[in-house]
C-alpha cells in the first residue's frame, strides 16, 4: 500500500521570485538577499563576487520581500510576507550568526476576496507603517510606533477594486500611497492617499491623474529631492507628482522589473518580457524634473527582479531562464551591447513537463526537464551522482590493486602506475606521446602480488610484497635495500607515506619501519592478541610525510586501534559491535576536521570525530554504502581532498559546511582506484572495475549534476523513444517581429547530442498540448503520437484538434496518419494496444487499424463524458485515472466485452488539478493549484455502491509547490539488495524548479519517522516563527486540515545537520541511539 | 550615451573588483549553508506578535462616530449635561 508517503526535495527551488539589496548583516557589508519561492539566500558582496553566506528555509511561499531600516537602526532590518497571510520581521545577529524575529504576526481576515493580481506589501520610507493589499478593497495598515516597535493592525477601505500596484510616496509629511488601478470600463489610473494613523482612514492625497496607458501595470516611487511616481505601461512611461507630468513613448514592451541605480533616483534599470534591459534616466534641474530619457543596454535573461548592485554590478534574477549577475560597461561590445554576464546561476523553473530516462543505460534515472520559457527555454539534465568522465580504457582481469608513483619526490604529476595481480605486478607509465605502455620497474619484485607501494623521500620508491618491504630508486629504478619478514611469517597489509611502513604479518604482528636514504629500519614491532585486517597511517597532522597515528583494524574482537607513532603504543580501542570485520580504514581531513573512516565487509561505513592529539574518537556515525567490503582511498580534485569508497556501490565521501556527505559514483562495480595525476590526464583516477582498467576525470564534486541545453524556445511536452534513441518535443517560437505570431513545433532530437534533427511545423493556432511513443497491437513498430489544439482567439475552450502520429525513419519525422478531433488533446496514453487520448469533456479510446491498402488509420472506439476538462489521464490495466480540471480524481474503467469505459469512483472534491500518478492499484497520488498535494483509494471493498463509488481521501499535505508532472521512476541507482532499493517513488517537477522524490514507505518506516518528525519540530524552529506543523497543513479556498500520511523528508533530513546535543536530545526523546538515528535518515538521502 | 553611463554608485569600490566573467555556457551552483535555527531566538518578544484589530471597519467607524458624537457634549458645559443627564456613554463604546 502506497498510503504513507515522505516527501522530500532533490533539487531546491531555483525561480528568482524577489531580490534586494541593503546593510543586512552588518553595517559595513552590503547584502544581495534572494527570494527562490519558499527559501531566501543571503549573499554577501565581495571583491571576488557574490559569496553565499545562507540558504534559508521559509514556512511559506514568500508574497512579499522588503528591507528597511527602523529608526536609529545601524543595519537593515528584513520583512517577509507570505501568501498564506503570515509575516515576519527578521534581524541577523552577526554575534550569534543567526536570525532573530523582531516581530510576526497573521494577517488574515476571516472574510475577504483575495486579490486577483497577487499581494503587494510595502513599507513607508519613513519607517511609520507597513502596508500591505491582501483583500480587494482592503489595505492593511501594520503601523510602527516611534520606538519601531510594531503595533496592532487594522483594515482600511479601498475603494479601488482592481488594484494593479500600490507604493508609497518618498517626501511626504503624512504617509502617502500611490495607488495604480483600473476602473470598470477597463481604463486605468493612479490616485493618492494620505495614511491617517490616528483615524485609521485615508484621507485624499495630493495629486491623481486619470487614463493612463491601457497597460500601465507597475509603479516606481521616486526618492528626494525628486519625489514622485514613475508609472511604466506598455507604450509609454510617466512621472508624475504633485507638480509636474512629464511622458515619453517607448517601443512596445511589458516591463516585468525594475532596480534603482541611484540613491537620488534618477536612474532606473527596466527589464522586460523579451529580455531587454533598459535604462530609464530621469532628467533634472535642481529639483525639478525636465524630462524622462530611455537607453536600450542589452539583453539578458527575462528578469523577474533587478537589484543594483555595487560598482555597475547587477543581479537578474529570473523565473524563466537563469538567473544573472551582469556588468554594465562604459563601452558597447561588437554587437552595441552595454551588459556583460559575468555570471549565470542556474535556474530549473518552470519544469513544464519531464521524462526519466536512462541514456547512459547505466541502470539509473536521470531526468530531461522542459525548463525556463520563452527566449530562454531550454532542455535541461538532471542526474544524481558523479560522473567518471573516461579518457582511456585497457582490458584487465583481475586487478587487486592499484598506485601511481611519481618519478622524483618533487615531481607535480604521477609517472607510473602500478597495478597488481595475483601473482604478479605490472608497471603501467606515460610514455612521451602522452600514451599509458608497459614499463618496468627493475628494482621492485613483479612475479609476486604487490600488497601497498608509496612513493619515499629521497627519490624513492617502496613496495611490499607478502615477503619483503624492498626500497627502490625512482630515478634509475634500480634497487637500494629491502626488509624481509621473519622466516615462517609472511606479510598479510601493509601500508606506508613518505616516510614510514607499517605492516602486519600473520599472529598479529605489527611492524613499524622508517625510511631512510636507502636505509630501511625497523623501528618498533608489536604483538597483538589478534589477527590484523587492515591499518592506515595517511599523515593528516602538519607533517605531510610523517604520521603521528597509526589505525589499525583487527580481527576476532571486532575494533579499531589507534597507535601512537614511532612507539606503537595503543592510545584507543573502539569496538565496532556486530560480526563484520573492518576492512579498510582511513585517517583523513576534510575542512580542517579531522576523521577516521572505517568501512565494514558488509557494505557500512563507520565514521568517527578523530582528535589528532590525544587519538580519541567521538560522534561515530554510520551508513550503508552498499553490500560488498570497501576499500578507502583519498584523492584530489580542484586541490580539496576526497575519499573514494570502492564497492559495488562506488560513492565519493566529501565535506560541505563542515558535514560529511555522501555522493554515488555513476559506475556499477568498482574494485579499486587510485588517483592518478599525470602530465596528460591532470587530475584523473584509475579505476578498475569489470575487467577493464580506466583512466578518468571526475565531474565536480556534488550531488546533482545539471547540464542545460538551451533551445531559444519553449519547449512544453516531451517524451523519449528508447528504440529511436531519440527525444521529441512539441514547443513554440515567439516571432520576434511586431506581432504577437507564435509558431508550434514538434521536434525531433539525438539522445545523445540533443541537437534538432527533424522538426515538423503544426499549423497556424495549433498547440502541441500532447505527446507519446507508444506501439500497437499487431504493429511492431514504435510511433510518436502528438495530440494538438486549435487555440483560436474567439474561442473559449478549443473545439477542433488532431491526433497525429509519426514514425521515425532516418532520424527523420514521418507523418503516418492523422484523425481530427473535436477539442484539445490534453492528454495521451498507450492503454491495452491502443490509444486512449483526453479530448475536452471526454476520455476517448482509438484502434490503431489496418486499411485495405495496407496503410494505418485510427479509428474511435469508445469514451466517456462527464468531465469538466479531462486534463491529466493515467493508466494502469484496464483503470483510467482521470485528473480533471475543477473535479478532483476520477476513476474509469475499461470493458472489453462491452468495448466500453465507465465511471468506477470520483473524488468529490473540488479540487483543481495540475497533476495525476497511480501509486498503487489502488491508492492515486494528484497535486492542485493551491499548492497541495494529496492521496486517494479505490474502495473496492466498500459495501455500498455509494461507497464503492466514492475515492476516500487518505493523504493531505501542502508541498507549497505548483506541480507540472509527475513521473514514476528514481534519481539514484536502484540496487534490488538494498533497503532503499524497495521503496518505490515518484518524481515530481514544479514550476519554481523543484525536482523532489516522493516516497512510498513501509507502515513500520513511516510511524518511525512520523515520531522523528514530531520530535524534531520542537528543536528546529522555524525562520521568524512561523510553524511547520502550520506550513504543512493542507490548505484551499474551502479548509485548512493538519496535515496526513505524507512526511516532509527536508524537514527529517534536516538531522544530520544538527549539533551532537541536539540530535542527543531527540535521541533521549525517541528511545534510539544517534547512530541508528543518523543511519536510518542518511539511508533516506539516498533516495535522491 | 556615454554620460548616462557613467558614474554608478559605489559602496565599496573593491566590491567585485577581482571578478572575473566565467562561461555562460556553464551556470554555477552556490554551495550555501542550510540554516536551521535550533534556538529560541525564532520566537519574537510577547507583544511584538502583531494580529489585525478584531472589529470590522463599519463597527469602528460606528463607535468613533458615536464617540465624537459624545465628546463636545462632555467638553461643552455641566448644566448640558445635566440637562441631559440621563445619557450616558455606552460602556461597549471603547473599542
Amino acid at each position: 500500500m502506497s498510503v504513507w508517503n515522505y516527501v522530500v526535495t532533490a533539487q531546491k527551488p531555483t525561480n528568482v521570485t524577489h531580490s534586494c539589496v541593503g546593510n543586512f548583516t552588518s553595517p559595513q557589508e552590503l547584502n544581495l538577499i534572494i527570494a527562490k519561492c519558499t527559501r531566501i539566500e543571503i549573499h554577501l558582496l565581495t571583491p571576488q563576487g557574490l559569496q553565499p553566506m545562507l540558504d534559508v528555509p521559509i514556512y511559506g511561499r514568500i508574497a512579499t520581500l522588503e528591507l528597511f531600516r527602523p529608526h536609529g537602526e545601524a543595519q537593515d532590518f528584513l520583512f517577509i510576507a507570505t501568501e498564506r497571510y503570515k509575516f515576519c520581521v527578521l534581524q541577523w545577529d552577526a554575534e550569534a550568526s543567526e536570525l532573530i524575529t523582531r516581530a510576526m504576526g497573521d494577517v488574515s481576515d476571516r472574510i475577504g476576496r483575495p486579490t486577483d493580481n497577487g499581494q503587494i506589501g510595502i513599507i513607508d520610507p519613513d519607517c511609520r507603517l507597513i502596508g500591505l493589499h491582501l483583500y480587494d478593497g482592503l489595505f492593511k495598515v501594520i503601523p510602527f510606533d516611534n520606538k519601531g516597535q510594531l503595533k496592532e493592525a487594522f483594515n482600511i477601505r479601498l475603494e479601488e477594486l482592481q488594484v494593479l500596484d500600490i507604493k508609497f510616496l518618498y517626501g511626504c509629511s503624512k504617509p502617502t500611497i500611490v495607488v495604480l488601478y483600473q476602473d470598470n470600463k477597463d481604463a486605468r489610473h493612479v490616485k493618492t492617499y494620505e495614511v491617517a494613523l490616528k483615524d485609521k482612514d485615508f484621507v485624499e492625497g495630493p495629486w491623481s491623474q486619470n487614463n493612463l496607458d491601457n497597460g500601465a501595470d507597475l509603479l516606481i516611487p521616486v526618492p528626494p529631492p525628486l519625489c514622485g511616481v514613475i508609472i511604466i505601461g506598455e507604450e509609454t512611461i510617466v512621472y508624475c507628482s504633485a507638480n509636474a507630468f512629464k511622458a515619453i513613448p517607448i517601443r512596445p514592451s511589458i516591463t516585468r522589473a525594475y532596480g534603482r541605480v541611484d540613491a537620488d533616483g534618477s536612474r532606473y534599470l527596466l527589464g522586460d518580457h523579451a529580455g531587454l534591459l533598459h535604462l530609464l534616466v530621469i532628467t533634472h534641474e535642481k529639483e525639478k524634473v525636465t524630462g524622462l530619457k530611455i537607453e536600450l543596454l542589452g539583453e539578458t535573461s527575462i528578469a523577474s527582479t533587478i537589484s543594483y548592485l555595487d560598482n555597475a554590478v547587477v543581479y537578474i534574477g529570473s523565473s524563466y531562464g537563469d538567473s544573472q549577475l551582469i556588468k554594465l560597461n562604459l563601452q558597447p561590445d561588437a554587437k552595441g551591447s552595454y551588459v556583460e554576464v559575468l555570471e549565470s546561476y542556474v535556474n530549473l523553473g518552470p519544469i513544464v513537463d519531464f521524462c526519466v530516462v536512462d541514456l547512459e543505460r547505466q541502470g539509473q534515472g536521470q531526468v530531461v526537464t522542459c525548463s525556463g520559457a520563452y527566449k530562454d527555454g531550454s532542455l535541461r539534465i538532471v542526474r544524481n551522482g558523479i560522473g567518471i568522465n573516461e579518457q582511456a580504457s585497457v582490458e584487465l582481469q583481475g586487478i587487486k590493486g592499484m598506485w601511481s608513483l611519481r618519478s622524483s619526490t618533487d615531481d607535480p604529476f604521477d609517472t607510473f602506475l602500478v597495478v597488481s595481480f595475483i601473482s604478479e605486478t605490472r608497471i603501467l607509465a606515460m610514455n612521451p606521446e602522452d600514451e599509458l605502455e608497459e614499463t618496468e620497474i627493475e628494482g621492485f619484485c613483479s612475479q609476486v602480488q604487490t600488497l601497498f607501494c608509496h612513493y619515499a623521500v629521497y627519490n624513492q620508491l617502496v613496495q611490499v610484497t607478502s615477503s619483503c618491504v624492498r626500497l627502490v630508486s625512482s630515478t634509475t629504478r634500480e634497487f637500494r635495500t629491502e626488509w624481509n619478514a621473519p622466516s615462517g611469517y609472511s606479510i598479510n597489509v601493509a601500508t606506508a607515506n613518505a616516510t614510514q611502513v607499517l605492516l602486519a604479518t600473520g599472529g598479529g604482528h605489527l611492524v613499524y619501519l622508517e625510511i631512510g636514504d636507502g636505509v630501511l629500519t625497523e623501528v618498533k614491532h608489536a604483538q597483538l592478541e589478534y589477527e590484523i585486517s587492515c591499518l592506515d597511517i595517511n599523515p593528516i597532522g602538519e607533517n605531510p610525510n610523517y604520521s603521528q597515528l597509526a589505525v589499525v583494524g583487527m580481527w576476532t574482537d571486532i575494533s579499531v586501534r589507534i597507535f601512537s607513532l614511532p612507539d606503537l603504543n595503543v592510545i584507543t580501542k573502539e569496538h565496532l559491535g556486530g560480526e563484520i570485520i573492518p576492512r579498510s580504514v582511513l585517517l583523513c581531513c576534510f575542512e580542517g576536521i579531522s576523521y577516521l573512516l572505517c568501512a565494514l565487509g558488509d557494505g557500512h561505513l563507520l565514521n568517527f570525530l578523530l582528535n589528532l592529539n590525544t587519538g580519541e574518537l567521538t560522534d561515530r556515525k554510520k551508513v550503508s554504502l552498499g553490500t560488498q567490503p570497501i576499500t578507502l582511498r583519498t584523492f584530489s580534485s580542484k586541490n580539496t581532498t576526497h575519499v573514494f569508497a570502492a564497492s559495488d556501490r562506488p560513492t565519493v565521501i566529501y565535506s560541505s559546511n563542515k558535514k560529511i556527505l555522501y555522493s554515488n559514483v555513476n559506475l556499477k562495480e568498482v574494485s579499486h582506484m587510485c588517483p592518478f595525476n599525470s602530465a596528460a590526464f591532470p587530475d584523473s583516477l584509475a579505476i578498475a572495475k569489470e575487467g577493464e582498467l580506466t583512466i578518468g576525470t571526475i565531474d565536480d564534486i556534488q550531488k546533482l549534476h545539471i547540464r542545460s541545453i538551451p533551445l531559444g524556445e519553449h519547449a512544453r511536452r516531451i517524451c523519449h523513444q528508447e528504440q529511436s534513441r531519440t527525444f521529441a518535443i512539441c514547443s513554440l517560437k515567439n516571432q520576434s517581429s511586431a506581432e504577437e505570431s507564435e509558431t508550434h513545433f514538434i521536434r525531433l532530437l539525438d539522445d545523445q547530442s540533443f541537437e534538432f534533427i527533424s522538426t515538423y511545423q503544426l499549423d497556424p493556432f495549433e498547440y502541441g498540448c500532447s505527446i507519446l511513443s507508444c506501439s500497437f497491437s499487431d504493429d511492431i513498430n514504435v510511433y510518436y503520437c502528438v495530440g494538438t489544439a486549435y487555440v483560436l482567439p474567439e474561442e473559449n475552450e478549443p473545439t477542433k484538434g488532431r491526433i497525429l502520429v509519426f514514425m521515425v525513419e532516418e532520424g527523420k519525422l514521418q507523418l503516418i496518419t492523422e484523425k481530427e478531433t473535436k477539442g484539445a488533446v490534453y492528454s495521451l496514453n498507450a492503454f491495452n494496444g491502443k490509444l486512449l487520448a483526453a479530448i475536452n469533456q471526454k476520455i476517448q479510446l482509438y484502434k490503431w487499424m489496418l486499411r485495405d491498402d495496407g496503410s494505418r488509420e485510427l479509428q474511435s472506439e469508445c469514451g466517456h463524458h462527464g468531465h469538466i476538462l479531462a486534463l491529466y489521464v493515467q493508466t494502469r490495466g484496464d483503470f483510467i485515472v482521470v485528473g480533471d480540471l475543477m473535479k478532483s480524481i476520477s476513476l474509469l474503467i475499461y470493458k472489453h466485452e462491452e468495448g466500453a469505459i465507465e465511471e468506477r469512483a470520483r473524488d468529490y472534491n473540488a479540487n483543481w488539478m495540475s497533476a495525476v500518478e497511480i501509486l498503487d492499484d489502488d491508492i492515486y497520488l494528484g497535486s492542485e493549484n493551491n499548492f497541495n498535494l494529496f492521496t486517494v483509494r479505490k474502495n473496492s471493498e466498500g459495501a455500498t455502491d455509494e461507497e464503492r463509488g466514492r475515492l476516500e481521501v487518505v493523504g493531505e499535505y501542502h508541498l507549497g509547490e505548483f506541480v507540472n508532472r509527475f513521473r514514476h521512476g528514481s534519481l539514484v541507482m536502484r540496487l534490488p539488495d538494498s533497503d532503499v532499493g524497495q521503496i518505490p517513488t515518484v518524481i515530481f517537477g514544479s514550476v519554481n524548479g523543484v525536482i523532489g522524490v516522493i516516497a512510498s514507505l513501509p507502515h513500520e518506516q513511516y510511524i518511525f519517522l512520523e515520531k522523528l518528525q514530531s520530535n524534531l519540530r520542537k528543536v528546529i524552529k522555524g525562520v521568524g516563527g512561523l510553524s511547520h506543523e502550520q506550513w504543512r497543513s493542507f490548505n484551499n479556498e474551502k479548509k485548512t486540515v493538519d496535515a496526513k500520511n505524507f512526511l516532509d523528508g527536508d524537514l527529517i533530513e534536516s538531522f544530520l545537520d544538527l549539533s551532537r546535543t541536539r540530535m542527543d536530545e531527540i535521541s533521549k526523546a525517541m528511545s534510539v541511539s544517534v547512530e541508528e538515528l543518523c543511519k536510518r535518515v542518511e539511508e533516506l538521502t539516498r533516495l535522491h | 550615451m556615454g554620460s548616462v553611463l557613467c558614474d554608478w554608485p559605489s559602496f565599496d569600490p573593491h566590491n567585485f573588483s577581482q571578478l572575473r566573467p566565467t562561461d555562460p555556457s556553464n551556470p554555477s551552483k552556490m554551495a550555501f549553508a542550510t540554516y536551521h535555527p535550533p534556538h529560541s531566538r525564532t520566537l519574537p518578544p510577547p507583544d511584538q506578535v502583531i494580529t489585525t484589530k478584531a472589529k470590522n471597519i463599519l463597527l469602528r467607524k460606528f463607535y468613533e462616530r458615536a464617540e465624537e458624537k459624545l465628546r463636545p457634549k462632555r467638553a461643552a458645559s455641566e448644566n448640558l449635561i445635566l440637562e441631559h443627564g440621563c445619557k450616558q456613554p455606552r460602556a461597549s463604546t471603547s473599542c
